[in-house]
């Protein structure tokens, strides 16, 4: 047996069934090896895209989402999919070859490991054939325990060598286990002190209040304490059950919503970081403190700040030991819990603002409004970052999976990829994507991936025919808009002309049509939908002019 | 970021000056602002809670006036930062009190030069971005109206306006 043959078993042993990249003399014998071994292996237009899916993989699922480069030039194509990917602690192992170790005047040679250490990627290297087992199990270990990308770099040469070892792989699985982290009692009485004078609580879930499963447990807290619940971005509508639900905690809070926020005494964070979007730097809580739960060690909230405690706990656990302890002492607060809060809730996420609209354009605010209500709730949502996000996440209110590719690095482009992998994670349920125009054109010729594959995804490409972001910066400070504004070509047409469904959609009666036939018959399909450059989100609004609403 | 105002007011320039020259009467023109006591080094505590988009944010600053009655002209300089500490600003502004430039009909009343630059530092400022420096205009028309409307009364009460006269 070769080196690559063991390579892919290796993989195959660790779980792996899909795979996200590009052929290249550094990964091609990898890659044939899998093929036999039944993994689902995509082949896409562009490495950093492939990264992307991997991520998009690893977030649906929590488990290592496996992309591919081949050497050198294929793995410079990795950079911004690595630094978001890090940024979103997603586990990932990139599979890459390198440049033969015999070869240093090699035309591909790079160094690899510097490459991952900027893009914040950890990095193992096989460096001889006995190895093989070591460094697949390493790479597999690492991004998983530190949950983040992992490359693995193997030389080309080193690949080609005979493996002897006729023992079976031990797959990283069997070497560690993950307990349930509880919280100390010292902490926790502390908490329960803390949440116990509390007249007015609000409880900000994260994505580790999710995944831990605490959902149920903070509906108990919540009910018992009286408190609002919020959520932060990457969390929306998770628990929006809740008649007591304000929505995202930050930067996409409504205004109802944030004068509630602003009376809080206490924020019980759970599982959430508390950065400087999820509380605006503390300016939405001015006097509140704050209790927070996660499973590191520590977690600094932003601006060097801390929580007035902090508890190293699994949420779910922490959130039942905090209930049962104000249990015990009868505690029983109606904090937020009145007629009066509960009516300022009612459709408080509207934006009522009046624009005048282009001519042959949509409103964006009803589009996504329109989008939520004829996609069915077991479908999932993507959105982007840059201004889409600011319709999306504040208007779209049912409760789904809902993936947000761009926001840890603030990139554009990585939410096709992130669509891609998540379909395919999720054994092609249908997914809808919401991209801007600029960020969805970046990685273009993933749509063809979308088609060759079958992939049931639906793009709708919220066209404003510009750089949205910084049209509207320049709009506020009254410099030239139009050096922001790209024109596009009909992308309805180009679906089409790469063998899926496509439609240009300049009013809701043309978009809610096309909705309605892609849900019959969710298959790879583009709606190009033009959006008016009147209409500013209203988090672009409160940033880019200051505006309250 | 700096900013310049031209404020035409319907009182002479004497009236404006008294105005100007009472710090306490100009602080009540800045919505949201109160001055406290003077202290021994002849300095200001200030109050002044500012509204970025929907967040607001409490500063207690610092304030140095410095005037010249002759020239008509002053300076306030104020530095502060704000309740959770994690925002600094700095702001400087001075104002001279014209004639109305020759070839206008005298006493029409007065023009104020305002000239005043801002800077604004801190976790905030990473997340307002260009809002902040619209807010601080539209602080700085507000503060013009205010004043306006003060300088016309008590032009008023003096009979010293045009209409007046």
């Amino acid at each position: 047996m070769k080196v690559y043959q063991r390579l892919a078993q290796a993989f195959r042993q660790e779980g792996v069934t899909a795979t996200f990249g590009m052929m290249g003399d550094g990964n091609m014998y990898w890659v044939t090896e899998l093929h036999k071994l039944g993994v689902k292996v995509h082949e896409v237009r562009h490495e950093g895209a492939g990264l992307g899916m991997a991520d998009g993989w690893a977030r649906t699922t929590r488990s290592p989402g496996v992309a591919t480069a081949t050497c050198g030039p294929g793995v410079t194509q990795l950079a911004t999919g690595l630094v978001t990917a890090a940024r979103a602690r997603s586990p990932i192992v990139v599979f890459c070859g390198e440049h033969p170790t015999i070869d240093e005047e090699y035309i591909q040679h790079f160094d690899q490991s510097r490459f991952a250490a900027a893009c914040e990627a950890g990095f193992v290297r096989l460096g001889t054939p006995e190895t093989t087992d070591e460094v697949v199990r390493k790479a597999f270990h690492q991004a998983k325990l530190e949950s983040r990308p992992v490359m693995l770099s193997c030389p080309m040469d080193i690949q080609q060598k005979n493996f002897d070892d006729d023992e079976a792989y031990r797959p990283s699985a069997e070497l560690f286990t993950r307990g349930t982290i509880h919280p100390d009692d010292a902490a926790l009485e502390r908490a329960a002190d803390i949440i116990a004078e509390a007249r007015k609580p609000v409880i900000i879930v994260g994505r580790g209040g999710e995944w831990s499963g605490a959902g149920e447990a903070i509906l108990r807290l919540g009910e018992r304490i009286g408190a609002l619940l919020a959520t932060s971005l990457m969390a929306r509508t998770f628990l929006n059950e809740s008649e007591w639900h304000a929505g995202i905690s930050g930067t996409y809070a409504s205004r109802p919503a944030i004068s509630l926020f602003e009376e809080a005494d206490v924020v019980i964070g759970v599982g959430a970081s508390l950065n400087r979007y999820t509380t605006e730097h503390g300016y939405q809580y001015p006097n509140a403190r704050y209790v927070q739960i996660d499973v590191e060690p520590h977690v600094m909230m932003s601006g060097g700040r801390f929580a007035d405690c902090y508890l190293q706990a699994d949420a779910r656990v922490a959130v039942e030991a905090i209930d049962r302890l104000l249990a015990l002492r009868s505690v029983n607060n109606t904090g937020y819990r009145t007629p009066d809060v509960k009516a300022r809730l009612v459709n408080h996420q509207v934006d009522r603002k009046e624009f005048l609209l282009d001519p042959g354009t949509v409103d964006p605010r009803e589009s996504v409004v329109t989008i939520d209500e004829l996609v069915p709730p077991e479908f999932g949502v993507l959105s982007g970052s840059g201004m889409t996000p600011g319709f999306a996440n504040m208007l779209m209110t049912r409760r789904r999976r809902m993936v947000q590719s761009g926001h840890f690095f603030g990139c554009i482009g990585q939410m096709l990829p992130a669509a891609i992998g998540t379909v395919v994670a999720m054994d092609n349920n249908p997914s809808v994507l919401l991209d801007g125009d600029a960020s969805f054109m970046m990685h273009l010729a993933e749509f063809e991936t979308v088609v060759r594959y079958g992939l049931p995804l639906l793009v709708v490409v919220m066209n404003n025919e510009c750089l949205g972001a910084e049209y509207y910066k320049l709009d506020a400070k009254s410099m030239d808009v139009n050096t922001a504004v790209i024109a596009c070509p009909d992308l309805g047409a180009v679906a089409v002309s790469m063998g899926g469904k496509g439609v240009l959609a300049r009013s809701d009666g043309q978009l809610r049509a096309a909705v309605k036939q892609w849900v019959a018959n969710p298959q790879p399909m583009i709606i190009d939908l033009r959006i008016s450059r009147t209409v500013p989100s209203v988090p672009y609004r409160r940033i880019h002019y200051g505006l309250d609403e | 970021m700096e900013i310049d105002e031209t404020i035409q007011v319907p009182a002479d320039p004497q009236t404006v000056w008294a105005l100007l020259s009472d710090p306490y009467a100009v602080v009540e023109c800045v919505s949201g602002a109160s001055l406290g006591d003077q202290r021994e080094d002849g300095s200001y505590d200030a109050k002044l809670t500012v509204k970025f988009g929907p967040a607001k944010v409490a500063f207690a600053a610092r304030v140095d006036i410095e005037m010249d009655a002759r020239a008509r002209s002053g300076t306030v300089a104020a530095r502060g930062k704000d309740q959770l500490g994690g925002t600094r600003f700095a702001a400087s502004t001075t104002f001279r009190v014209e004639s109305p430039a020759a070839g206008e009909v005298p006493g029409s009343g007065s023009i104020i030069l305002v000239h005043s630059e801002v800077e604004i530092a801190g976790r905030l400022a990473s997340l307002i971005e260009s809002g902040a420096s619209l807010v601080v205009k539209r602080m700085t028309r507000d503060f013009a109206e205010q004043l306006t409307a003060r300088c016309a009364a008590v032009a008023d009460a003096a009979g010293t306006t045009s209409g007046c006269d």
